[in-house]
């Protein structure tokens, strides 16, 4: 939240700022708290951007760097091994993800390794991945060492922190840390930014508003 | 068995939908026992009493041992009073006329169905008008009709069109009209207390073309204005073709704020903006472009400035004027025209070809009178300029175009629908998610043409507060509305069709016995998570029927969002073990699968496969993509549910499905990346957004191929798509030269030309997934298109 351009938000003054738009996929075993991240790094910011969703399992989120604001359209997966054969139509497209564990329990730190390979062999060959040990809060059931996790994140070139959804742990820091490895030359991307936001973003509440121009 | 769900009159009658009212549907439902009497009607009996009454008049017979429905007895309306039978299946859950592959869950929606589409039957069903008039009975009063009353109705109700006996109460009413550029409004009550007279004076010749124009609008909705005369702002050529003083009655609103127009002094006028319209003229001139005729001169041109006295034009926008005086008696009327027809799919489909056969230019056709009357009420937006939306204007200028003959868009949108209306459910030609994939990519080109037209584009300039992309959504959204809206009926029978023979329903039947009796907490969701109530699954299932009738799939999404949004609420507000606990994916894909299995799964499949391929693109991501992907995804669990085998295990099936779809969608993102590019071009902000395209085609190349790494056994795929494209691009250059004026050549080609770069553009990315190494060739290629 630090790295919030704090200031440069104002609207109207920043017919210069960037846009980004992501899509990024959240995987990983059931109850790791895949959620519960996502929704502490949506509601610990603030409010002007965020977008109203209908529940969890989708969020839209936007973070400012420096001169560019970076938008995750954050897609929630299930996580049962049953739904497994799913994912990939939520991967898909995906330009970033965060693959979730719980570091006391180390089957889903075996689960992470499994869907960072699928993706690595499957997902858009340029996505960005973050590993994320989640419960950090519970050090003392702790069955995952940091430095296990941490010295596969650095073989399969993976972003890595362990986080607490509980005590917001590295939440932020771990999506400004993806933010920043984005491509920001993706910026106004048609697929993107453009065609979601247009070029010209300084109204925040321009989204809102115009949702629902099909509505005539 | 499968079950097609409701088609429901709204799919292309919308007007009725937004009424709020008893539906035609729930009419039905009312009058059951009319139109499918109980013993002592037998088949005799039936024969008897529809003889010789008009094609489609139709009753149900009940078998006499089970009592339920076996036959269909529909009188061809020949002179012979023949009566067609048909026999008829009920399994306890469906209804299905035998020759037909399609079910329905109850009957009414069975004879909905049929009468809006033919299917096998001889003839449409024709639903008398008295059911369309009763709107504001109560259902006891349905529910009392005897048969021979359903089959003969008393002579007040024998108005040859449908609602003009609409019972009615004064709701609201603004009155507009106009000859010199003055807005007025005028208070019903004081036409209640004072007449009409006043508005209706008219030049004695021009009598006859109002009262005909009258009721040619009064068939298309509920509503008998026949004392306020209505004109729409149009500029249909046809209608100024009619005769000669129907010319005089017609020329457009606009027309009145042309220096050349003399002005009727007696008349009450409209006020309407006539920046657009002199910006418009300017435009075409300078730019000549635009597809119709821009010498000097042309019909256009002189309609605009025609000498004619002009009589005057009205908008009126009355809800129920039960203060208005009786429509006029139809003896009047001349000469009975085929738009007085039912107004159903079936009538549109004969009409065209009827329109192939004579393409005169004068022949109206159904649904064009549908929008007709959206303009009317679009046309009090469009009159009262800033108090009413821009997006109005649009989707009036679209309708517009889309109905006048001779133009690229009205054409090029006649023959789709003509076409589509034909394709896909030739085993020889393209099927299923293909068939649909060329419909989407005509939607593609037809926003193409569109986004050329000058006056749209100015249109779409002055709405100063949307982007690209709402821009782009707001004309798709239009689009849909005059090419979607009269095949979507045709689009679910082909989607029931190809998911019949590939065995999709078959296994969701199947698989949805024995998933069935699941328990959210079975279905993988955490103890404790809340699940719908009855009466919110009810309510829900409310909501999928009207998923069903809407043929935007914008408009599906929409709906299906707030289905998503029930759920949620009732995972939360239902939850057993509330501790406050968040619900992300883990839980809800349990519960929608687990609402899935309580809803038709048919025609959810329909649905979201007609979602799926045809939403615009950029609809895919966000919010709406999501939890259209959720569907997908739900429904695909269910579909591939294999209890034995390890759940992990991801079929070659499963795969090469979710491949199949991602590749064809992703064909046409760039194609739709593309198109905003254009028009970002037009804008002057080309050098940047060309740059980053360039990319992102770069970055779909690969991601096609990467696609292609992860799955085996593609190779089949990969070649019927490579068909797929080249009979497109046939099809494409087929409607060119379909088109007979040469005024519009310059306009085709252009049009073409983009389709053939498209075309050429799939091709290579399609090459581009086949073969790796020619990656950077063909991205160097797409650079090359760009320019």
């Amino acid at each position: 939240m630090s790295s919030r351009g704090s200031g440069g938000r104002s609207n109207g003054a920043l017919p210069q700022t960037k846009i980004c738009q992501f899509k990024l996929v959240l995987l990983g075993d059931m109850a790791v708290g895949k959620s519960s991240l996502v929704l502490r790094f949506v509601k610990g910011q603030f409010d002007e951007f965020q977008e109203t969703t209908i529940g969890a399992a989708f969020l839209a989120q936007s973070v400012c760097l420096d001169d560019t604001t970076v938008k995750f359209e954050i897609w929630d997966t299930a996580g049962q091994e049953r739904y497994h054969s799913l994912a990939p139509m939520y991967y898909r497209g995906a330009q970033a993800a965060i693959v979730v564990f719980d570091i006391t329990k180390p089957e889903t730190f075996e689960r992470a390794k499994a869907w960072v390979k699928e993706l690595q062999r499957q997902a858009s060959p340029n996505i960005v991945i973050a590993l994320a040990g989640n419960k950090a809060d519970l050090a003392e059931k702790r069955l995952v060492e940091y430095e296990e996790a941490q010295s596969y994140a650095e073989d399969t070139g993976l972003l890595f922190m362990e986080t607490s959804a509980k005590t917001a742990m590295n939440v932020n820091e771990l999506f400004l840390a993806i933010a920043k490895k984005m491509p920001k030359t993706d910026t106004q991307n048609p697929t993107h930014a453009a065609r979601h936001r247009g070029v010209n973003l300084q109204d925040p509440d321009a989204h809102s508003t115009r949702a629902c121009c099909g509505g005539n | 068995m499968a079950v097609h769900a409701s088609v429901n009159g709204t799919t292309a009658i919308p007007w009725r939908g937004s009424r709020k009212k008893l539906s035609l549907l729930e009419k039905l439902r009312s009058c059951q026992d009319a139109w499918c009497p109980g013993a002592p009607w037998d088949r005799d009996r039936a024969h008897a009493a529809i003889s010789g009454a008009p094609a489609g008049s139709f009753l149900v017979v009940r078998d006499s041992v089970t009592s339920q429905p076996c036959l269909l007895c529909v009188s061809a309306g020949d002179q012979n009073g023949e009566v067609l039978d048909y026999n008829m299946n009920c399994t306890g859950t469906a209804f299905q006329v035998s020759a037909s592959r399609l079910s329905f869950s109850e009957l009414p929606q069975l004879v909905l169905f049929y009468s809006l589409s033919r299917d096998v039957l001889a003839v449409c069903l024709s639903i008398p008008s008295l059911i369309y008039s009763k709107s504001e009975m109560n259902k006891d009063h349905l529910s009392q009709l005897e048969p021979n009353t359903w089959l003969s109705p008393p002579p007040e109700y024998q108005t040859e069109e449908v609602p003009q006996k609409e019972p009615s109460h004064v709701m609201c009413s603004i009155q507009l009209t106009s000859s010199n550029g003055a807005l007025c409004i005028i208070n019903p009550l004081y036409i209640h207390e004072h007449g009409d007279e006043w508005l209706t004076h008219k030049p004695a010749g021009l009598q006859l073309s109002h009262i005909r124009r009258e009721r040619r609008l009064s068939t298309t909705r509920t509503w008998a204005g026949a004392g306020i005369q209505s004109k729409r702002a149009t500029s249909l050529d046809q209608e100024s073709k009619y005769s000669n003083t129907e010319a005089a009655g017609l020329t457009r609103a606009r027309s009145a704020d042309s220096p050349l127009t003399p002005q009727t002094p007696t008349e009450v006028v409209l006020r309407r903006p006539s920046r657009d319209l002199t910006c418009s003229i300017h435009q075409r001139a300078s730019t000549g472009s635009l597809s119709t005729p821009t010498t000097p001169g042309t019909p256009e041109q002189h309609r605009h400035s025609s000498p004619v006295p002009q009589s005057p034009h009205r908008v009126s926008w009355i809800e129920d004027g039960v203060w208005l005086p009786p429509p006029r008696p139809s003896s009047l009327l001349q000469p009975p025209s085929l738009e007085l027809d039912s107004l159903s799919i079936s009538s549109i489909e004969e009409e065209q070809e009827t329109q192939i056969a004579s393409p005169t230019p004068h022949h109206p056709s159904a649904h064009r009178l549908a929008d007709k009357v959206m303009h009317r009420l679009s046309a009090v937006g469009q009159a009262l300029g800033g108090l009413v939306s821009q997006k109005k204007r649009l989707t009036n200028r679209v309708v517009e175009l889309s109905e006048r003959k001779g133009t690229a868009f009205g054409e090029t949108v006649k023959s789709f629908v003509e076409v589509t209306l034909k394709g896909g459910s030739d085993p020889s030609g393209p099927m299923g998610a293909e068939f649909l994939q060329e419909v989407r990519s005509s939607l593609s080109s037809l926003r193409e043409i569109l986004l050329d037209y000058p006056d749209i584009q100015a249109i779409l300039d002055s709405i100063t507060d949307l982007n690209d992309p709402e821009i782009d959504s707001l004309v798709e959204i239009t689009l849909h509305k005059v090419a979607l809206k009269p095949v979507s009926s045709h689009l679910y029978s082909c989607i029931h069709t190809a998911r019949t023979n590939d065995g999709s329903f078959q296994r969701l039947q199947g698989n949805f016995l024995v998933l069935e009796k699941n328990g959210v907490e079975e279905l993988g969701g955490s103890k404790g998570v809340g699940v719908p109530d009855p009466l919110t699954l009810d309510r829900i299932q409310q909501r999928w029927a009207s998923m069903h009738e809407a043929y935007s799939p914008n408009k599906k999404i929409q709906i299906l969002l707030k289905v998503c949004k029930s759920i949620y609420h009732s995972m939360s507000a239902n939850a057993t073990s509330s501790t406050g606990t968040v619900f992300g994916a883990d839980d809800f894909l349990p519960c929608l699968t687990w609402v899935l299995l309580r809803s038709n799964l048919i025609s959810l499949q329909v649905d979201t496969d007609y979602m799926m391929e045809l939403l615009d693109p950029t609809q895919l991501q966000g919010e709406g993509g999501y939890y259209l992907t959720t569907l997908y995804a739900s429904l695909f669990y269910i579909n591939s549910f294999q209890p034995r085998l390890a759940a992990r295990q991801l079929s070659v099936e499963a795969q090469h499905s979710i491949n199949q779809w991602h590749r064809r969608r992703t064909l046409h993102c760039n194609k739709s990346r593309r198109s905003v590019q254009r028009r970002t071009i037009r804008r002057q902000m080309a050098k940047q957004n060309l740059e980053t395209e360039t990319k992102s085609k770069s970055k779909s190349g690969t991601e096609n191929e990467s696609e292609e790494a992860g799955v085996t056994g593609q190779s089949t795929e990969t070649s019927t798509e490579a068909d797929f494209m080249p009979s497109e691009n046939t099809e494409c250059e087929q409607e060119l030269e379909d088109q007979p004026q040469t005024s519009v050549q310059t306009d085709f080609q252009a049009a073409k030309q983009q389709e053939m770069m498209t075309s050429e553009q799939e091709d290579r990315l399609s090459v581009c997934t086949e073969t790796e190494e020619t990656k950077d060739d063909s991205d160097e290629e797409l650079k090359g298109d760009l320019r």
